[in-house]
């Protein structure tokens, strides 16, 4: 029987912006255990080197190996998991995911129908296996600078990004729904920190002190990437880099989502990056993907920028 | 170029970082710091410091280079292994590559934070914590990062928790495990040739071998393939670095635990 799953979006979604918010979903597993994803199997015994990607809105995880992709103009199949009808906790993606996170990606290789995991990790493969634009600088200590700032990202900052957005978001949302079904979801959930992370996002136990580290590092962050964007056009380059997807894809909202933080005034030289990102042909592909009028919104921020 | 590598005793990251540059062949100068008096610091000459000031890996090596300092030893032995042209230290294949890149971060983001903490309670927490006040205070000013400011802190404090180390020895558990299944075809090396991940899952799990010997009773293959490791020519100059008699017993504050639990 299929179980429909409403929700409604709380006060205070707009503060952690689109990005935190799907960070913070990305890694949500959850609730309905029910089938819909039709199709998924057909797909991952696809064609001869075939790419399939499974990713939600064009951003944050789900937004790096989109982009990259399309901006090594490598042809995939898109398969639109909705994160928040918990289409990643269906039995046919955990087939393909057993950790049932998103993206992932299957590549139908001479050897085999091999899987991928991980946005990072699916970026260099995407980098390293097609042809069309290095997306790595050639020089080894630039590529140093670029996975540097990735880590710092996808380790640092970013669980910040996504702490906020449990606590505003998640939490709110999930705490509508009937404990007990909440409680067995929590249980099947495949990694360990996942569930402790989902328990406190239901309970609202993120205490005040871990708020306000993330609120720490999210505001130093925010001022070291500005810095760094002082010295050079790109992210650890003169070139444009899986760096820069990886942290376009978690800051495009933050001129909405953090305005005390970031904008024309305060970050004139993220703004000006965002925006010489934004205007990629990849970039307006990409968002093209996505089902929600948010990515739409968010360009209508960058159109005020001056380059 | 100039390019120096400032590097602790050979455990952990600096392990890591000087048995790549042995493997990759390259000249560069190596000065050893004192990593237990802050010295990582007070280096001079860094004009480009973010990496060092706000690196995920707390006390790992610092390369630096025309000013700027480098961090994070995966990344190290990666840029090690390509500025010296391909020093086979990364698969060719792109899958490989990826799957190697996927165990790494595995290592640095699970084994690594445990490693660090139970070997900075069994061997540095009383070095730390002799630390007379005024001095300690001096150097905790100069760490730029607040986090890794405190775990110097808890150190100097004599702080441990009891959930913390439990964890912690789960996750050694743990990547034994992953090292026993990975061996458990007769490969020689984790990823099949000799590669960075053998580098890295070396230099966390080694010291582990001396603490908690129990962890490893039953894991014979894991033994085995640290054996192999050891007896490598690039981890033994590595480890003769060491001006302490038991280097895998040297540990300083290292990546912080998963704030997420």
């Amino acid at each position: 029987m299929r179980r429909h799953v409403h929700c409604r979006y709380p006060k205070g979604y707009e503060l952690i912006g689109l990005a935190g918010l799907t960070r913070a979903l990305a890694e949500l597993v959850c609730v309905t255990n029910n089938s819909g994803m039709t199709g998924i199997a057909r797909e991952a015994s696809g064609l001869m080197d075939e790419v399939t990607l499974y990713h939600w809105e064009p951003n944050a995880n789900s937004g790096k190996p989109m982009l990259a992709l399309m901006e090594k103009g490598v042809p995939f199949v898109s398969q639109y998991l909705d994160m928040l009808q918990f289409d990643q906790h269906k039995s046919e993606y955990l087939a393909i995911n057993p950790q049932g996170t998103i993206p992932a990606m299957t590549h139908n290789a001479k050897d085999g129908m091999r899987v991928l995991v991980e946005s990072t990790a699916i970026m260099e493969y995407v980098n390293d296996q097609f042809a069309g634009p290095n997306l790595m600088p050639a020089d080894p200590q630039d590529s140093w600078r670029v996975r540097w700032w990735m880590k710092f990202m996808d380790q640092w900052l970013g669980p910040s990004f996504s702490m906020i957005g449990w606590s505003v978001f998640v939490g709110p949302m999930v705490r509508q729904r009937d404990p007990a079904e909440l409680s067995a979801a929590i249980d099947r959930i495949p990694l360990p920190e996942r569930r402790i992370a989902w328990r406190k996002a239901i309970n609202g136990d993120f205490s005040d002190v871990e708020m306000a580290e993330s609120r720490r590092r999210v505001g130093l962050g925010i001022a070291k990437l500005e810095e760094e964007l002082g010295k050079r056009p790109y992210v650890g380059s003169n070139q444009y880099s899986l760096a820069d997807i990886n942290i376009f894809n978690s800051t495009y909202s933050l001129p909405l989502s953090q305005p005390d933080l970031a904008g024309k005034d305060k970050t004139p030289n993220i703004m000006r990056w965002l925006k010489r990102v934004y205007s990629r042909d990849a970039v307006k592909k990409t968002w093209a993907m996505g089902k929600t009028d948010l990515a739409h919104r968010y360009g209508l921020i960058m159109a005020e920028i001056d380059e | 170029m100039s390019a120096v590598l400032y590097h602790g005793q050979p455990n952990g990251a600096s392990l890591t970082v000087l048995a790549a540059l042995e493997e990759a062949g390259l000249s560069v100068e190596c000065r050893p710091v004192d990593l237990l008096a802050g010295e990582r610091h007070a280096l001079t000459g860094v004009t480009e410091a973010i990496a060092l000031d706000l690196g995920v890996e707390g006390e790992g090596p610092v390369l630096l280079v025309d000013g700027e300092a480098m961090t994070e030893s995966v990344f190290l032995a990666q840029y090690f292994d390509e500025a010296a042209g391909g020093a086979g230290l990364q698969p060719a294949d792109a899958y490989a590559r990826w799957e190697m890149m996927m165990w790494c971060r595995q290592i640095t983001e699970r084994l690594s934070p445990a490693a660090a903490l139970l070997g900075n309670l069994a061997t540095s927490q009383a070095v730390v914590a002799a630390i007379p006040d005024d001095d300690f205070n001096a150097l905790a000013t100069r760490i730029v990062s607040d986090d890794l400011r405190h775990r110097w802190q808890a150190l100097h404090d004599g702080a441990s928790d009891c959930a913390q180390i439990a964890d912690s020895e789960t996750k050694i558990t743990t990547a034994i495990d992953r090292c026993e299944k990975q061996l458990g075809d007769g490969r020689d090396w984790l990823m099949g040739s000799f590669s960075i991940a053998d580098l890295v899952t070396f230099s966390w799990l080694a010291g582990m071998r001396l603490l908690r010997p129990q962890a490893f009773q039953d894991a014979a293959l894991t033994t085995a393939w640290l054996d192999r490791v050891a007896a490598r020519p690039s981890v033994l100059a590595a480890l003769a670095r060491a001006t302490v008699a038991e280097p895998l017993r040297a540990w300083a504050p290292g990546p912080e635990i998963n704030r997420w639990g």
